[in-house]
């Protein structure tokens, strides 16, 4: 099997990103689940297998229909982020709401006071 | 009982919110034109100036003096004001703007339409005369218009602007989630979608050297981000 840069230097990033969420979960530091770090384990383990093994990508590509291993990894992974794109969006724009309603609460108490 | 004597008789149900950013240098004598005007209730709220906007309005006894601790948006402070109006018993509910750009002269024009009950909103407008408004303003406005006609259903030939007077019942029904400057377009929203009565009546605007100098005017990069809120709240 013959190894190229791009799938050393994918396996590298990987390792660190995996490597740091493990260790932030066993310190404990807040805000680090178990959900989050199998998440990062799930992604960056199966970009480090793509990498490996970019066959794999035949058995997604035949699992969607889509032509072309590599179209059903970018098309997959677009989706994915738009999702959690417009999610972030409206989780923003539901705390921004929340913020101007205690300002607004806050300043109309001057109003209640008199 | 002549109209002007019928008005004087009702400045008592009417109150004048003035959302207000950073504007210490005019807003005391935006404050003392309105009162010149004959309206005596006045909220001002304080967006979260980082001058000393809050302490200068509260410096004039009889008026109501709010303050938001964060910036929120000149929507945002505009329905804090209106929410204020209605605790206080308002009837009849005038917003204007801080930069002294409004004439409080064109009070009543605004007021009368609501005081003969023939309708819930009026809304100010620059474009039926808009002598001394600069040539991009108008172009930005009319593109405004075209956009909030298409996105909310209502076309009005200003429908950025935040002079207007709602009747008791009108700033009961609408409700805006909108901040910043995409609030003036959802309240055109609401007027379609609670088929409220509404009237476009011409002011008069000056623009002088301060006014156009304030950095937060919806100027083309603010017209773009309220485009893309006012889009947002629709998709979302």
């Amino acid at each position: 099997m013959v190894i190229h840069l791009y799938q050393i230097i994918v396996i590298a990033i990987s390792v660190v990103m995996i490597y740091g969420g493990t260790k932030n979960f066993i310190r404990g530091k807040s805000g680090q689940t178990l959900t989050k770090l199998m998440i990062r384990v799930f992604v960056w383990g199966g970009m480090s297998v793509i990498a490996l093994f970019p066959e794999i990508t035949n058995l997604l590509a035949n699992l969607v229909g889509l032509q072309g291993n590599i179209n059903a990894v970018i098309l997959t992974g677009f989706l994915l982020i738009f999702l959690m794109i417009f999610k972030l969006l409206s989780a923003i724009e539901r705390l921004e709401q929340n913020i101007s309603e205690l300002t607004r609460k806050e300043s109309l108490e001057e109003i209640k006071k008199k | 009982m002549d109209f002007i004597n019928f008005m004087d008789s009702q400045k008592q149900k009417i109150f004048i919110v003035i959302p207000a950013f950073n504007e210490s240098v005019v807003i005391k004598d935006v404050i003392a034109e309105v009162n010149s005007a004959g309206y005596e209730n006045i909220i001002v709220v304080d967006d979260g100036s980082s001058d000393n906007t809050f302490q200068k309005a509260s410096e004039i006894q009889k008026i109501i003096a709010l303050r938001h601790k964060i910036n929120r948006g000149k929507g945002a402070a505009t329905k804090t004001g209106i929410e204020a109006a209605k605790l206080l018993g308002a009837e009849i509910i005038v917003t204007m703007d801080g930069d002294g750009q409004h004439d409080p002269g064109d009070i009543s024009k605004l007021v009368e339409p609501i005081l003969e009950g023939k309708c819930d909103v009026v809304l100010g407008t620059r474009l039926k005369d808009p002598a001394g408004m600069p040539w991009y303003k108008i172009a930005q406005n009319k593109f405004g218009n075209l956009v909030t006609w298409y996105l909310f259903g209502l076309y009005v030939t200003d429908s950025q602007s935040g002079f207007r007077a709602y009747s008791r019942h009108a700033a009961e029904v609408v409700n805006t989630r909108g901040d910043r400057y995409e609030y003036d377009s959802e309240v055109l929203r609401e007027i379609y979608i609670y088929k409220l009565k509404f009237k476009e009546v011409p002011i008069k605007v000056r623009y002088t050297e301060y006014s156009m100098g304030k950095l937060q005017k919806q100027g083309l990069v603010n017209g773009i981000k309220t485009f893309y809120r006012m889009v947002w709240k629709i998709i979302n």
